[in-house]
């Protein structure tokens, strides 16, 4: 399947972008032998047979894991291989700190629900659920300016990964910290509504069930007959919903990357469409297809590992 | 309860009180499709969110409709002698650092984004609904070739080819909304596929199929209202997402371009000076999160209201 879509990616790709186009208009003007002389040996001119070039293209990732060059000549494996860790940083901090919140919150509001502590939680989570990305990044944007005009500083960084003359290991920690810290907030003030109601709702069923009945006349107090016997099989769908968001993140990262100047995957997916790079977005939609292969498999390890009702043989 | 005996039981609201009456019963019937949406309408209003939702939903519609009438300005119009004013008397939302007048650019752009998602939910819908029951009630290579596509779709990077395409198609909204169909229908499709399994095995289904009735029909008369308020739900949950969709895909320059605004590429050029000139971000940023929120809370009250198994709108 991945495989399959990287391929037909690559055909749209060429429908779609124009390479040639990135010459053309230019001053002194570049004469289409030159842009040819240009594009060839890069295998992005569409004077060649698309047959042709699909194979050059398929044969290199094939047998030397090339997945080409850009139009200005980078190596689209280089630029994947350093992007990769910027939104891995990103996102995986994100995406952990996101889900725990959304679980907390969940198990807070189904164990007191209808009162007050609940309704508050509801009704802030349906708000931010429903904010896009884009206005809570830029709000929070505007809020960083002013808490650094206030305290004098610059506390927060609103763009980019980290600064470039740094170095010792304390101080790029307090670095990286400074400058994820907005983006990190963004995804988790957008992100962790979902995981509230899906942890509340799914909670809520079991705590209704015999088995949890069952705790508490045993003489389990409320909480523990929540920690010990209903999280434990409320969390099973939710963990799945998290592997399979994986990709999701992945896109909504885009929008958050191009907010904060961060020159990770996201970003990168952007450049290469408007740059015509064909290889490059290419490689971008494998890596999203191989992301939710991931997905799928640690959703399903997720299960096997919660769930002793799943037996692996 | 006193109103309670002068109702229909309301877990058979939906479900066995069908969209068609049965022809020579239309006395009762009506009455009893008045009551279900008397029903519906109680169990909603109710709910105090989901009535603010739709408040503020109609009033952005009204302002989205009638506020280019009382705009001084048109949206193109140049003012050279206000350059990145704030808001003024003269220009109630200030202007941008070309002088175009931010409030009929507001109005503009939250038409278009509305336009869009209720183009694009109305599509999603229809297509979800008469796709996924298709489905199910044919059975066989019907099936098949729509769960392949269906399959297909969700492994493939849509976002890509949702940039791609509308950054091909130079900024025309109706290109921009028919990609937004073609790749958000399959999520729905699939639901309303598992959800039709079941009901295809019905009594008045196959009572449909021995009658003679031909598939297309029963699918379209049968099993669609069945799954009515999946789809109401479905449909405005489908605005939210594609507002969202719109207004991210504007904001990278993908989407709409000028002249032609949208909410979210407003917010991208308000983006680009917001420390300078923040209005250009807050009234974009406040208009469109006023439209999901809404919308959302409107999403969640109908939800409530249609559940003939909920217990949220309260009782009856």
């Amino acid at each position: 399947m991945v495989v399959a879509v990287t391929n037909l990616t690559y055909l749209l790709a060429w429908a779609y972008l124009d390479p040639r186009s990135n010459y053309v208009g230019r001053r002194p003007p570049l004469s289409e032998t030159q842009i040819t002389n240009l594009l060839e040996p890069r295998n992005l001119d569409d004077a060649t047979p698309l047959l042709e070039r699909w194979w050059t293209w398929f044969s290199g990732i094939l047998f030397r894991w090339d997945w080409g060059v850009s139009p200005t000549g980078q190596s689209v494996n280089e630029q994947v291989a350093y992007r990769m860790w910027i939104s891995a940083e990103l996102m995986l901090g994100a995406t952990i700190l996101l889900t725990a919140i959304g679980i907390a919150l969940g198990v807070y509001s189904a164990s007191r629900q209808y009162r007050l502590g609940d309704r508050i939680a509801q009704g802030t989570s349906i708000i931010t659920m429903n904010i896009p990305i884009v206005v809570a990044g830029l709000g929070l944007v505007l809020l960083a300016i002013a808490f650094n005009n206030a305290v004098g500083s610059t506390v927060f960084y609103v763009t980019g990964a980290s600064s470039p003359d740094v170095s010792g290991f304390f101080p790029t920690l307090v670095d990286t910290a400074q400058h994820i810290a907005l983006p990190t907030a963004a995804l988790i003030l957008v992100g962790y509504a979902q995981y509230h109601f899906l942890q509340r709702s799914l909670l809520l069923d079991t705590i209704k069930s015999d088995y949890v009945r069952m705790a508490r006349a045993k003489g389990l107090t409320k909480q523990q007959a929540i920690r010990k016997h209903a999280l434990r099989t409320s969390l099973i769908p939710v963990t799945t919903q998290v592997a399979f968001s994986i990709p999701g993140i992945f896109t909504g990262a885009v929008l958050t990357e191009s907010i904060f100047a961060w020159k990770g995957m996201g970003q990168y997916f952007i450049e290469t469409i408007s740059k015509n790079d064909i290889n490059g977005v290419v490689a971008v939609a494998a890596f999203g297809a191989v992301m939710t292969a991931v997905g799928a498999i640690l959703a399903d390890i997720a299960v096997v590992a919660l769930d002793p009702r799943v037996r692996v043989s | 309860m006193t109103t309670d005996s002068s109702m229909p039981d309301p877990t058979a609201g939906p479900l066995t009180a069908g969209e068609t009456p049965p022809p020579g019963d239309a006395g009762t019937a009506d009455r009893k499709r008045l009551s279900k949406w008397r029903l519906y309408g109680r169990r909603f209003a109710r709910n105090r969110p989901a009535v603010a939702g739709v408040v503020i939903f109609v009033l952005l519609v009204a302002f989205a409709v009638f506020g280019s009438t009382l705009a001084k300005y048109d949206h193109v119009e140049l003012d050279f002698l206000a350059l990145s004013d704030p808001p003024s008397p003269e220009h109630w939302f200030g202007t941008n650092n070309a002088g175009n007048d931010l409030y009929a650019m507001v109005v503009i752009g939250l038409q278009r984004s509305l336009l869009i998602a209720v183009v694009v939910a109305t599509g999603t819908t229809v297509l979800s609904a008469v796709i996924g029951t298709a489905a199910a009630y044919f059975g066989g290579r019907v099936e098949r070739v729509s769960l392949f596509i269906i399959h297909f779709l969700m492994v493939a990077p849509t976002f890509l080819l949702l940039a791609m395409m509308s950054n091909d198609s130079g900024g025309d909204w109706r290109v921009i909304a028919l990609v937004l169909i073609l790749v958000s229908w399959f999520f729905q499709a699939r639901t309303i596929w598992t959800l039709s399994l079941s009901l295809r095995e019905r009594e008045f289904v196959h009572a449909a199929r021995y009658m003679g009735v031909p598939g297309l029909r029963i699918v379209l008369r049968h099993l669609i209202p069945n799954i009515g308020s999946l789809l109401v739900v479905n449909f405005t949950l489908g605005v939210v997402g594609a507002v969202m969709a719109e207004t991210g895909l504007s904001f990278l320059g993908f989407g709409v371009k000028l002249p032609d605004v949208s909410l979210g590429s407003l917010i991208g050029i308000g983006a680009s000076s917001i420390s300078s000139s923040p209005w250009m971000f807050f009234f974009p940023a406040a208009a469109l999160t006023l439209l999901t929120v809404s919308m959302a809370l409107v999403a969640d009250g109908l939800r409530d209201a249609l559940d003939p198994t909920s217990a949220a709108g309260g009782r009856a």
